[in-house]
Formats: structure tokens, C-alpha cells, sequence
């Protein structure tokens, strides 16, 4: 037996067609949370409840989508509350609404979708081109975007009057909340973007080297706008429907997503350091984070200590998802 | 014969008399011009229809005044920002600047009133109360505080809230920001009112932090977790009911079980017509947005007297607040006038809408 | 004579004040295998960054089959027929092999923006396939050895061959340094296949295997292509020459350290043993002795030597010191105990590429040339010359970071960060020698025979079984995790084939 054979007996496992799951440190976290508050309250282990989760997770679900691909890169995205501040605003003055006589229906989605692409396209430029750091740059679209909503909702906010649309939002189909069926197209179709396309392929390529890709001939600027420009999309998308649900154009639809979302990415193992992870790694952290809060209602832990016990929860999930990733001699920043 | 004389002291002393008697009947010399007046409206935000609101009320006061400055500053919940957006402008033109303000929390009160003693600006208060601290303990530039009893509007809502659900059942409640005030005095009132209904049990209570999207999932899974023994729904704000109130939506609940708000937005007013909210409070914004900013300009026009010759009873005092039900939300239902404020701007009517001394 | 596939003409480079190319001239023939030799920093990387589009050549022309090129990148200089394989590998290590070997001409199997993973798979299979390689395509490249690594580096440079019509031209920059005997094999082997369908371009230090496969020798001298030598013309004497400038004293290579060492034993090593990598390891190293590890990659020694260190935790067995058992649960404490380490992948491990020389060097020992809170800093310099004296560091100054020094001096300052210290007692050495030319080579071996002499015990895993054999009193071999064989100290040495059978 040659060396090359010990090795490839001792480490390299064939890849499933595409990604996988590196490590299961998240879903076992899921199971675990679930059956823990299932156990403790029966009352949570129903199918509405079940439902209820569903719709919970449904908006930071394709907020996920989009960030992962960012975070994969390497890079990082905080404006996601103002970009769906803006999809929000977008989407409830050019539907059926109280202020102004749009009534495009559908087409307010596409629209505040583009909006928020707009957005995103505008960080990926401003970081690519004039070599600014993802981190102030997004920062600075978060305010932008902000304060364009809150000029588009002017001092009275545009209520949503469209029965369609508020249906989108507030209904089933066959029992699975409305939102939950676009939430998982949106996962599906981040799978498939992540595995099957070079957006995808490239996107991991970056965050596994940035530099070396360059060297490769790798197009890097070019994806990292896409990967902005495909964040901002969702973003602006996730305050429509979120707008859609509630009811009216809200500058504050988006508050407290971006902790959340990229809370969820972490403990789904995609690492921020780029390079690791996937859209369904996301999807199962977005979902642990849901049931986390659920939860926590359902058990009635006290609202002046549920935020202690949130970042405690989250602590460990962290480390459950990043255990078998330490060895000794890394080092961690 | 003794004769009289009349001694400087007792002279003065008469004089003073007569002066100090006088006082608030005569009119005091104008500080300002007109045209110096700037009026600032400080406040949290703008996108909630309270606060849009209380811009529109101040900015219809400014246009029936007369007066062209108008200042709106916004501080996004951030207390340190609305400090130093007020220590901005009164870098320049402090003695005829009047501010009126919400503050962002209890402890921004001192340092806003200190900046307004030591620069020579005017400042009116609302809401949030420091315990100690008063506008007539010598701050003579802090003209008022504007407090609203959140204690009798939490226990107003409350009060209608349990009789419309027959004395009996189970209720959740959704808190606004627990470090506020408001949220703490209403949710007060809310206990209050249980202890006395004891047939009405308080099943769950989360907070939502003042806002509707947050309150949303909250009731979601309260509807999951407790399904039909929910029977009332109280909010400490409009907008967190009416997210609850969607949520009820979802479940085909709307109308179907009681909510109560606070605010008295015109969501709101619409749903309590449509009856699906059972009752709101209100404390007008228009008028709360104006009427600071009315009591600094009669100050600076001279008709007014000065703070500190004020009642104590004028220098903090309890707004009347607005129930509004059923019966009464139509009247409120549209957008009110400018011109009906009028009367409350007149600078001897500025206090009409006292109920008494506050605390 | 037909037309070269590719000729450099007058090539220069310079990085600030350093000339790295000057003037260069040479050519390669169609299916020919080049060999490119010279000491560190003569240039012979440079030259190849320039080819392969890493690199701007400041003056001078590349013509490839006739026509000039200067791809900007490394992607273009593949569509001009000219791939790389990196000294330091260049593979996107989270990503499949496929994708690696097929980056940016996926070809079918990327149609329309989609992935077929199947061709691709396929279409890496046969890029592996030329190269006798058994890897999975599907694997994910970090997963692989070094050595697999390196066959994914052929087959990618290689897969330029589907994309143009004519052949490619191949670099290899050092692809033998970092293997061992089976790997080397394996590489040279390469070359002889890739000869029938490509040019080759190869650098190494090791005179022997340039010999061994090239048709032509090259040879570098501080920048300038000084020479060249058909292979039948010249022997490895003469290409020493040409390199160095002088010859190398033949007998240094195969000169025996004194043939005795004291009694004291400095290390026990009991029934070692680590869950998958080696077990029931029994040793004495003694003062003064230097105790060399014969093994092929894989087989435990390095995983020991880590262990020794505290860099990895054994699972049974005692390790005693100087008479003592101890536990070493971390670096810092087996250098408490007075135990050095010298890693193999010294860029990695070794040194603090940012950092300067001198730092580098005290960086372990700042406790001794403390004077109460303060460093002192006229004793440290002054410690740091004597040694870059001692040990021929070439280095422009003591502040220069080290990770501008060539490979050879690079080991040097880590070697110096290791006897700096009072204390040192065991010295461990995972393969020292690897990527240094000749004159380097002979330095190192100079300086182990004088540690020994010093009194050390030093424990040594070395690149070939020739320098194991050259440097070390007594020998154990290591084979699938045990030890296979012993060779004790004595005046007779093993000979290379005793040693060989029983590694293997």
C-alpha cells in the first residue's frame, strides 16, 4: 500500500454530488432544541405550533439565503434592515394602499425586489471598486436605505389594502403558511444557485482564497457584486412579504433581522471567515433560532430574562456546531 | 400730634405687594421678535403615526403662529443623539428657541433641562418623569412637564378590556419596552385592574418593544400555546395591538376577541369602529406636538408671565386623556383640522387641558 | 533544429533594489524536458512567476510557438499553453478536485451557467487518468495528502493541453522538495509521460533527479542563466560547479559524525502509542547522539515527533526525561523542559513571516534578556549578529522580515530561535533539509554534526534515506506505525538497501 493510499483511507471522503453538510453539529442542535421544549411543554409538539415556527422562520429564511452567499465569500452584509426598509416601503405605495393609487399587485414584489437589488448592487460597486471594506460599506447602505424609507412613508405609512397580497401574507395553502412555501422556494433555489452554478462554486472558491482565486484568473469582483446585488434582492423581497403580513409599509419591518440572520448563519456552521457552509447549513441555523424563540414563550421564560437566556442558548449551540472543527494548534480570532 | 412717616420699608413692601399681586394679570415685556422665535419639535422618530403626529401638530402651530422657524430633530431611540442634537442648536439663538419634547428615556430629562437653564433656551417636557425633579425646584427655563397619567390610561383600557370580555377568561398582554415609563405605568394599571376582576387570568406576558412586527410572531405562538382560553388581548400601544391583531387575522380571530391599545392612532381608531379593537387611548398628538411649542411663544411674546411666577400646578401637570370606544371613534375617525386647535393655542387657554397636578 | 516552443529573450525583473532576473536567455524544445537549476535566490522562481503570468517582466521578451506573449495572469498565460505548478501549492482547497483541475475551462460540463458534475467528474478523470493518479475526482482538496495535492497541481497545469491545439508548456517549480521516496518516484514518472505529450520546465535542487529526466540543464546564478548542459555532457560535480562557483567538498555529504556519544540518556520514549498513527514506539536518545527516523510519509514519524513536542497528545505510554517522566501537554512546556522543535513546514510553524530576524530569533526567550520589565535590547542585537554569524545566515539586516529570506536561511533562523535559549536539550528536526539547495544542505548537516558534538540529543526525521544514513549514530525505521527495524549505533553504518527493505 502506497502512502497516498494511507492517506486517502485515513482523510478524503468523496464529496455526495455537490456540498454537503460538513458537520452535523447544527441539525443534531435542532433536534436537540426541539425535542428538549417538546418534551417540556407538550403543547409545543403540535402541528400548529409546528405551523406556527413555519411562519416564524419564513422572512429570516430568505434573508439567510441571501447573506450566506455573502458571508461564503468572506465578506459581510449588515444593511439587510434597510434594504428591506426600502422593499417595504416600495412594495406597500405600489399596491393596492392608502396613500397613493398604484395597484400592481405581484408586481410590487418584483419591484421592491428590485429595489433592494439596486441597493445591494450599489454596495458590491462601492466595495469593489473603491476598496472599501464590506463591513462600513453595508453599513452605510443601512442608513442610506433607512432614511429612504422613512422619506418614502413620509408621516403617514402606507397601509396595504390589497386582499390578495394580504393573503400572501397572512394565509395557508392546505394548512402550510403562505410565506413558509416562498421560503422554501427560496432555500431550494439558493441550493441549486450554490451547487449547480458558478455563481455558487465561485462564490465558495473566494472565500477560500480571495488571492489565490484572483491569481487563477477568477472574475472575483464579479461575483462579490452579484453576491450583493442577489443579497439585496432578497432583502428587498423579505420586507415586501414581511410588509405583505403586517399590512403596511414600515421603516421599522426589518428591526433586529440582522443580528438574527447572521446569528443563524454561524450556528449553522457557515463560518465568517468564508469558505465553509451553504445555503441548507443557514436554513437549519435560521430554524434553530426559531424554535430557540418559540420556545422559550412556550416554556414562559420571563420577557426581562429572555434575552439573557437567548445569547446563552445561542452560545452553546455555537460551540455544539463548531466543536469537532477545533484542533489544538488553530487559532481562533 | 404724631406724625406719620412713611418709612422706605414699609414703602417697598407695598410696592412689592401691589407688584407681586399684579403679576399675573399684567403682561410681561416680549423677549423675543416674532421673526427670532425657532420652535423645535424633539422627538424619537417619525415613521409611527404618534409621531408623525406630533410633528404635524407642532408644524400647524408654527404656520397659524406666524412664525417661519420650525426645527424637527429626530434621535432613532438614541438618548446621548438627542442631548447633542439639542446642545447643537443652542449654539446659536438659544433665549428665543423653544423646544418641546419627547424624550427617549426617563434619565434624558436633567441633561436636556440643564442645557436649556445654562443657555437660556426654553424647554417643555412630556411623558417620562424623573422622581425628584422639578420644573419648579428653580428651573426657570424649563416652562413645564406635560405628564400623562399612563397609570389611568393602562387601567382605562384595562377597564373595558375585562368587561367586554364578561369579567372572565384568560388574557396576554404584550409590554412595550420595559425600560420606559409608559410601558411600566400602564402595565400597572393592567394589574390593578386584574387584581379587582378576579374572574379574568393574566395567561402570558412578553414584550414587543413598541412594535407591531415583533408582536406578530409573539401572538402567533401565544394562539399555538393557548389556543381558544385566550379570550382578551392587551397591548400597551397601538402599534404592538395591531400587529396582534393581524396575527388574529391569520387565525380567522379578527373581531373576534377583544383588543385594547394605547395611542390613539388613526389605525387604531379605525379598527375600534370596525370593532376590531375594543378601545384606545388617546393624548392627541397634534395637540401634544403644539402645545409646548404654544407655551414658549406666549412666554417670548410677553403674554405669558414667566415660568417662575408659574403655579406649581401649571409647571407639571396631567394632560386629559381620550377614551375612545365604539361609541365614540367615528368623531375621531378623520384627520382633525388645524383650526380646532386654535382655541387650546390661545395663550390664556393654554392650560385648558389640565386634569390637576401631576404626581 | 526546429523552432523551440518557447524561448525567453532578455528577461528582467527587479523587486526594489534586488535584480532577480538579469538579461535572461533560454529556450525549450518541443517535448523536451528542461531542467532549471541554481542555489536559493538565484532566480529560478522568478523566472517561472514571469512565464506563467504571476509576474511582470520588467524588460524582455516571452515568444511561445513564435508568436510574443505576456499573459497578465495565470489564467491567460493557460490559454497561451503555458501552465504552472506552484512550489507553494495553488489549489482552492475547499472545493472538489474536479473543479480545481478544470478551473475556468470547465467546457461542457458548465453549459449555460449550470453545472453537470457528472462530465465534470468525468472530464477530471481523464485529466487524472494521463497521470496514472489514483484520486477521486469528487474529493474535496483539502482533504488530500500533500503528495495527491501535488498530482491534482500536474493534472490541472496538463488539462491546458485539451484547450490548445499545439502542446502545452509545463512548469514545475520544486515538485520534488516536499515528497518522499514514493512520491518522488511517482513525480519523476510524471515527467516521463508528460514528455510525450508536452515541454517541461523543471526546477529542483536535487541534482540527481534533474539528471535523471532532463534532456537539458539550465543553470542559474544570481539572476543570470549563466549555462547549459546537454545531459550526457556534464555530471553532478560539474553542474555543483556551475551553481555554486566552487566545488562542493564531496566527503561533507557522507561524513560520519563521531562515531561515539555519551552514556547519559537524555530521552526515554516507552510504548508510546497514538490511535491511528503509531503505537508501541521504544527508544533511548542519549547526549551527544543524533537518533534518525527512517520512514515513508505516513507512517507515524512525524506524528511522534509532534507528540514529543506537545504539539499532539500521545494516548499510552511515558516519555521520560533526563530520568524523570513527564507530561507534555503543550508546547509550552515540553520548551520548559528544554525541547526544541524544528517543523517541517517551517513557513507554517517556524517562523513569523512578518516579523523580523531578530524577533523571530528571541521571540521564545524574551524571559532570559529580560533586566527587570525591560528588554534589553543592546544585548538582545548582540546575541542575534553572533548568531547569524554562527550560522551563515544571509540576511540583509537583523530587522529584514523573514519571510524575504530564501527558504535555506529561513531554516537557519529557526534553527537559531531553537540553541538561542540556555536550556535546549533535545533538539527534534522533521525534515530539515527540505527545500534547500546544495550549499544550504551541506551547512545544515555541518551544524546537526555540531550539535550533537555539543552535547545535545537530537532526534531527526530526515528528507531521504540517504541523509538519515549520512547524519545519524543510530537508526529506527518506521513502518505502518511501528518501529521496523533498529540500526544502534556503531561504526559500521546500514546501507541503503538494509534500511530501504525495511521501510517498505
Amino acid at each position: 500500500m502506497t502512502p497516498a493510499d494511507h492517506q486517502r483511507a485515513a482523510g478524503s471522503r468523496p464529496a455526495a454530488e455537490g456540498p454537503e453538510l460538513r458537520s452535523w453539529g447544527p441539525l443534531l442542535a435542532l433536534i436537540v432544541v426541539s425535542l428538549g421544549f417538546g418534551l417540556a411543554k407538550p403543547g409545543f409538539a403540535t402541528v400548529q405550533n409546528l405551523w406556527t415556527i413555519a411562519d416564524r422562520s419564513a422572512i429570516p429564511l430568505i434573508l439567510a439565503v441571501g447573506t450566506t452567499f455573502i458571508i461564503l465569500q468572506g465578506s459581510i452584509d449588515l444593511s439587510i434592515e434597510g434594504v428591506m426598509a426600502v422593499g417595504s416601503l416600495t412594495f406597500a405605495m405600489c399596491v393596492l394602499n392608502s396613500r397613493t393609487g398604484l395597484d400592481l399587485g405581484v408586481f410590487g414584489l418584483v419591484l421592491a425586489s428590485f429595489a433592494g437589488a439596486g441597493l445591494g448592487l450599489l454596495s458590491g460597486l462601492v466595495i469593489t471598486r473603491l476598496r472599501v471594506p464590506s463591513f462600513m460599506v453595508t453599513l452605510g447602505v443601512w442608513s442610506a436605505g433607512t432614511g429612504i424609507a422613512m422619506l418614502l412613508s413620509g408621516d403617514q405609512p402606507p397601509l396595504i389594502r390589497d386582499p390578495m397580497l394580504r393573503a400572501l401574507g397572512l394565509g395557508r395553502s392546505i394548512a402550510v403558511p403562505n410565506l413558509f412555501l416562498v421560503a422554501v422556494a427560496v432555500v431550494l433555489l439558493g441550493y441549486v444557485l450554490q451547487s449547480y452554478t458558478r455563481f455558487g462554486r465561485y462564490s465558495m472558491m473566494i472565500g477560500g482564497g480571495e488571492d489565490l482565486a484572483r491569481l487563477l484568473g477568477l472574475p472575483v469582483d464579479r461575483y462579490k457584486v452579484l453576491a450583493f446585488a442577489f443579497a439585496g434582492l432578497l432583502s428587498g423581497l423579505g420586507g415586501a412579504l414581511e410588509s405583505a403580513r403586517v399590512g403596511l409599509g414600515h421603516v421599522d419591518v426589518g428591526a433586529g433581522q440582522m443580528f438574527a440572520t447572521i446569528t443563524a448563519v454561524v450556528i449553522g456552521g457557515t463560518s465568517l471567515g468564508g469558505g465553509r457552509g451553504g445555503v441548507l447549513q443557514s436554513a437549519v441555523g435560521t430554524l434553530v433560532l426559531a424554535v430557540l424563540t418559540d420556545g422559550m414563550i412556550f416554556v414562559g421564560v420571563s420577557p426581562y430574562a429572555q434575552k439573557a437566556v437567548e445569547g446563552g442558548l445561542i452560545l452553546l449551540a455555537v460551540l455544539v456546531a463548531t466543536w469537532p472543527l477545533r484542533s489544538r494548534l488553530r487559532i481562533v480570532k | 400730634m404724631k406724625r406719620v412717616m412713611f418709612r422706605p420699608a414699609a414703602m417697598t413692601t407695598l410696592v412689592a405687594v401691589i407688584v407681586v399681586a399684579g403679576a399675573p394679570a399684567a403682561a410681561a415685556q416680549p423677549l423675543c421678535d416674532k421673526s427670532e422665535i425657532r420652535l423645535v419639535n424633539s422627538m424619537r422618530e417619525i415613521a409611527q403615526p404618534y409621531h408623525a403626529n406630533l410633528d404635524k401638530g407642532g408644524r400647524w402651530f408654527a404656520a397659524w403662529a406666524g412664525i417661519k422657524h420650525y426645527v424637527l430633530q429626530l434621535n432613532q431611540g438614541d438618548s446621548d443623539k438627542q442631548i447633542s442634537l439639542m446642545r447643537l442648536l443652542v449654539a446659536t439663538n438659544a433665549r428665543c428657541t423653544v423646544f418641546n419634547v419627547e424624550p427617549n428615556a426617563d434619565l434624558v430629562i436633567k441633561p436636556m433641562v440643564d442645557v436649556a437653564n445654562q443657555s437660556g433656551a426654553w424647554i417643555v417636557t412630556h411623558w417620562a418623569h424623573n422622581e425628584g425633579l422639578h420644573p419648579f425646584d428653580g428651573n426657570d427655563h424649563w416652562i413645564a412637564h406635560v405628564a400623562v397619567d399612563s397609570m389611568e390610561a393602562g387601567v382605562a383600557i384595562s377597564r373595558l378590556l375585562v368587561d367586554a370580555m364578561g369579567r372572565k377568561g384568560g388574557v396576554v398582554a404584550l409590554q412595550g419596552r420595559l425600560d420606559t415609563d409608559p410601558a411600566r405605568k400602564r402595565f400597572a394599571g393592567f394589574q390593578q385592574v386584574l387584581r379587582d376582576t378576579p374572574g379574568v387570568k393574566l395567561l402570558d406576558q412578553q414584550t414587543a418593544n413598541w412594535d407591531r412586527t415583533a408582536a406578530f410572531p409573539v401572538m402567533q405562538t401565544w394562539l399555538a400555546k393557548y389556543g381558544s382560553q385566550i379570550n382578551g388581548v392587551w397591548a400597551a400601544n397601538d402599534d404592538m395591538a395591531l400587529g396582534a391583531l393581524e396575527a388574529l387575522r391569520a387565525a380567522g380571530l379578527a373581531g373576534k376577541i377583544p383588543v385594547v391599545g394605547v395611542d390613539g392612532i388613526p389605525e387604531a381608531i379605525a379598527a375600534v369602529e370596525k370593532g376590531e379593537m375594543i378601545s384606545t387611548v388617546s393624548s392627541d398628538a397634534f395637540y401634544q406636538g403644539s402645545i409646548g411649542l404654544a407655551m414658549g411663544t406666549c412666554i417670548l411674546t410677553g403674554q405669558t408671565p414667566l415660568p417662575a411666577t408659574l403655579s406649581k400646578e401649571e409647571r407639571e401637570f396631567y394632560l386629559k386623556l381620550v377614551v375612545i370606544t365604539h361609541d365614540n371613534a367615528a368623531q375621531y375617525l378623520r384627520e382633525p383640522e388645524p383650526s380646532a386647535y386654535a382655541a387650546d393655542w390661545q395663550c390664556d387657554k393654554l392650560w385648558s387641558r389640565s386634569t390637576g397636578k401631576a404626581f | 533544429m526546429t523552432e523551440p516552443v518557447l524561448r525567453v529573450e532578455g528577461l528582467s525583473k527587479s523587486f526594489a533594489a534586488v535584480r532577480a532576473l538579469d538579461d535572461v536567455s533560454l529556450d525549450v524544445r518541443s517535448r523536451e524536458v528542461v531542467g532549471l537549476i541554481g542555489e536559493n535566490g538565484a532566480g529560478k522562481s522568478t523566472l517561472l512567476k514571469v512565464l506563467a503570468g504571476v509576474l511582470r517582466a520588467d524588460r524582455g521578451r516571452v515568444i511561445v510557438h513564435g508568436a510574443p506573449v505576456s499573459p497578465a495572469n495565470v489564467a491567460a498565460a493557460a490559454a497561451c499553453g503555458i501552465g504552472i505548478v506552484f512550489q507553494e501549492q495553488a489549489l482552492l482547497p475547499n472545493v472538489t478536485v474536479a473543479e480545481n483541475i478544470l478551473l475556468g475551462h470547465e467546457g461542457r460540463a458548465l453549459r449555460t451557467g449550470f453545472y453537470d458534475w457528472r462530465t465534470l467528474y468525468a472530464l477530471a478523470a481523464t485529466q487524472l487518468e494521463k497521470l496514472g493518479a489514483e484520486i477521486s475526482p469528487s474529493a474535496l482538496t483539502a482533504t488530500l495528502s500533500f503528495a495527491e495535492r501535488q498530482l491534482v497541481e500536474i493534472a490541472r497545469a496538463l488539462a491546458i493541453e485539451e484547450r490548445t491545439r499545439r502542446e502545452p508548456i509545463i512548469l514545475l517549480d520544486e515538485p520534488t522538495s516536499m515528497l518522499d521516496v514514493n512520491g518522488i518516484e511517482t513525480v519523476l514518472g510524471q515527467i516521463e509521460r508528460l514528455r510525450r505529450r508536452a515541454s517541461v520546465v523543471f526546477v529542483s535542487h536535487r541534482l540527481d533527479e534533474v539528471l535523471r529526466v532532463a534532456d537539458r540543464i539550465w543553470v542559474m546564478v544570481n539572476g543570470r542563466c549563466i549555462a547549459m548542459r546537454e545531459r550526457a555532457m556534464c555530471d553532478i560535480a560539474d553542474l555543483e560547479r556551475l551553481m555554486l562557483g566552487r566545488e562542493l567538498d564531496a566527503g561533507c555529504q557522507q561524513q560520519a559524525p563521531s562515531s561515539t556519544h555519551g552514556p547519559k540518556v537524555r530521552l526515554s520514549v516507552r510504548e508510546l502509542g497514538r490511535r491511528n498513527s503509531y503505537r508501541g514506539v521504544s527508544f533511548d536518545l542519549h547526549a551527544g547522539e543524533v537518533l534518525g527516523i527512517a520512514e515513508l510519509a505516513g507512517s507515524g514519524g512525524e506524528s511522534l515527533c509532534r507528540a514529543l513536542f506537545g504539539a499532539e497528545r500521545a494516548d499510552v505510554g511515558e516519555i521520560i526525561l533526563d530520568g524523570r517522566p513527564v507530561r507534555l501537554r503543550e508546547p509550552a512546556e515540553a520548551v520548559g523542559h528544554g525541547i526544541g522543535y524544528v517543523p517541517a513546514e517551517r513557513r507554517l510553524e517556524g517562523v513569523v513571516g512578518g516579523l523580523g530576524v531578530r524577533q523571530n530569533m528571541t521571540l521564545a526567550h524574551l524571559d532570559e534578556l529580560r533586566r527587570g520589565p525591560f528588554i534589553d535590547v543592546v544585548g538582545e542585537l548582540r546575541l542575534v549578529k553572533n548568531w547569524i554569524d554562527r550560522l551563515r545566515i544571509r540576511t540583509p539586516t537583523a530587522e529584514t522580515p523573514a519571510n524575504s529570506l530564501s527558504g535555506g536561511n529561513q531554516q537557519k533562523v529557526v534553527l537559531a530561535k531553537w540553541l538561542i535559549g540556555r536550556k535546549l536539550k533535545v533538539l527534534i528536526l522533521d525534515h530539515p533539509t527540505r527545500g534547500l539547495d546544495i550549499g544550504a544542505k551541506a551547512e545544515m548537516f555541518a551544524l546537526i554534526h555540531k550539535l550533537a558534538r555539543d552535547g545535545l540529543g537530537v532526534l531527526l526525521v530526515a528528507d531521504t534515506v540517504d541523509e538519515v544514513i549520512a547524519l545519524s549514530h543510530s537508526i529506527i525505521v518506521m513502518k505502518d506505525g511501528v518501529v521496523s527495524g533498529r540500526f544502534p549505533a556503531s561504526a559500521a553504518k546500514p546501507s541503503r538497501l538494509q534500511v530501504l527493505e525495511r521501510m517498505l
